[in-house]
């Protein structure tokens, strides 16, 4: 069985690794060259694009985590626990492109023009039931008990929320602020629909894979991410790591 | 009187207070669902209806015509969308096929910390840029890449495979290897969900492992099995990207032809095309949401009274 689940991971890890070797490699043989990685510094294009995607992908984390924070809290206290959890998972369940095209028309015919504002609400309904997901699965550790406590030494709810559950779900809630940053800096499709001229580093390369295909400097920005993402995947995991239980 | 009168109001202010704390925390809770509504569900119900819109030119407007229909039932469209649920079907079963033992050996037979770091393995692939991993793909498996290079100097072949990109092969490797990934873990859930008890009497009752697998597991996983296959499958019909990138030129399927006709600004037809997926799959999650308590898919991380 170790056999299977280590060749299904070679064969997924496999591209990733001629890209960063690619990524680093000079025109002569055997040289090895930062130069690529130095050149998306000189390009304006890509200046632009690297700082659109830093920028949504700090609000999106914000965003995502904040309504996956009080959809958690909906989940509990609002009595439709089901419906609320459907919901919150819906966007995982529709394919990239009809949710690209749902927003570009919504945000077409209602007149918003395609900027960061669009780029940010389409990203963070994608990141949403990721983040909602996370931050059930620790509240679940929770025991509601201490806010019961809580309210009998005579706190409100929100003194209750804020200095005995927040706390303690608080890993969750940073867990699921890195994770949407990671879905935010790696999401493609559904922002190359609503971005207007504002690139970002994946809809960057997307565009020009198609129109004029690899090159190092690709090879290189596609390397960025690569490494981002793992750095940012093992923050994450630092973040939440368990103390006892597991999901 | 007057201190009466006074306690009343003050009464009546703290009552108050407390409706309107009431409303402001229903409505703080309702916030995420309201978002929802407003950036997903509006949006898609809207597609439904552009899909019925008039083309004038390059623009649309409103009406109730069935052209893109007809459309999509006339061309060569139909032949794609047909292609397309096939490839979605088949790419959807590989992938259940390779994720269902995965998901099971990690949920019943290893140890949580080995779980745990595998689990990690498959999400780092699932949340790097898809794009960028079937772009990837391209440059291992072209005809001068190196699969076929390695292959040629191991003597196994003799010339390039032509197969291994622009292909089927191609397209189905290159799906699997995108939403593969992300359908163990609603697997994993629902089969580490299952009460260990029922197992155990199905020992004791003397089934085999088999029969235990079939009349136990197999049932009780049915949630996640069907999480998994909704998202593989509505993944796979709508993706857009792989089919470029790995089927090359003039491969169509229903993902890159919603984006074709959206670069041609034909909204009503791109919206009919969706329809179709977004339906499809709305009847999916409704028969999901109907036929499986969420409770014992999740029942882990939800703890609810209902």
């Amino acid at each position: 069985m170790w056999l299977l689940i280590g060749a299904v991971l070679l064969i997924l890890y496999m591209p990733i690794v001629p890209v960063l070797v690619l990524s680093i490699r000079g025109d002569a043989a055997g040289e090895w060259t930062l130069r690529w990685y130095h050149d998306l510094w000189q390009t304006a294009l890509i200046l632009r694009a690297l700082r659109t995607t830093a920028v949504v992908a700090l609000i999106v984390g914000v965003i995502a985590s904040v309504l996956g924070l009080v959809a958690a809290l909906s989940i509990r206290e609002l009595g439709i626990p089901r419906l609320i959890l459907l919901a919150m998972l819906l966007p995982l369940f529709i394919p990239g492109v009809s949710m690209g095209l749902a927003s570009a028309l919504f945000f077409r015919l209602i007149g918003i023009p395609p900027s960061l504002t669009t780029i940010v609400i389409v990203q963070s309904l994608w990141a949403l039931p990721f983040a909602t997901l996370i931050i059930l699965t620790v509240m679940a550790a929770f025991d509601p008990v201490y806010l019961e406590a809580a309210y009998v030494a005579g706190a409100d709810r929100w003194q209750a929320f804020r200095d005995i559950e927040f706390p303690l779900i608080a890993p969750g809630i940073y867990g699921a602020a890195s994770f949407s940053l990671i879905i935010s800096i790696n999401e493609t499709i559904r922002t190359s629909v609503v971005q207007g001229p504002w690139n970002t580093i994946p809809t960057y390369i997307w565009s020009t894979y198609k129109q004029v295909g690899l090159s190092p400097v690709l090879y290189a920005l596609m390397g960025l991410i690569i490494v981002s993402t793992i750095v940012l995947a093992l923050s994450y995991l630092v973040l939440t790591r368990p103390r006892a239980s597991r999901g | 009187m007057v201190p009466l009168q006074g306690g009343l109001t003050g009464h009546r202010v703290q009552r108050t207070i407390g409706l309107l704390s009431y409303i402001g925390r229903r409505a703080l809770l309702g916030l995420p669902l309201l978002f929802i509504a407003a950036f997903l569900i509006v949006p898609l119900a809207l597609t439904i209806i552009v899909s019925f819109w008039e083309r004038v030119g390059l623009k649309f407007r409103p009406a109730f015509s069935l052209a893109s229909y007809v459309t999509i039932m006339e061309g060569a469209r139909l032949d794609v969308l047909l292609r397309s649920i096939f490839v979605a079907v088949e790419a959807t079963a590989i992938s259940l096929v390779l994720a269902y033992p995965i998901a099971y050996f990690l949920a019943r037979k290893a140890r949580p910390a080995a779980t745990r770091i595998v689990l990690v393995l498959f999400t780092i692939p699932f949340l790097i840029n898809y794009i960028v991993r079937n772009v990837a793909w391209t440059g291992l498996l072209g005809r001068n890449g190196t699969v076929n290079n390695t292959l040629i100097a191991a003597g196994i072949v003799d010339a390039p495979l032509d197969w291994l990109l622009y292909s089927d092969f191609a397209v189905f490797l290159g799906l699997v290897s995108t939403y593969m990934p992300f359908m163990i873990f609603p697997l994993v859930l629902s089969i580490a969900a299952i009460d260990r008890q029922s197992l155990e009497a199905s020992v004791d009752l003397g089934a085999g492992s088999f029969t235990t697998f079939r009349r136990i597991t197999l049932p009780l996983s049915l949630p996640g099995i069907f999480a998994a296959i909704v998202f593989g499958f509505v993944g796979c019909l709508g993706e857009s990207a792989v089919p470029i990138i790995m089927g090359g030129v003039g491969y169509e399927l229903l993902g890159n032809t919603i984006t074709s006709s959206m670069d041609v600004l034909n909204y009503p037809l791109a919206a009919a095309l969706s329809s179709l997926v977004v339906v499809l799959m709305l009847i999916l999650m409704a028969g999901w949401y109907l036929a499986f308590d969420l409770k014992t898919f999740l029942g882990k991380i939800l703890e609810w009274k209902s």
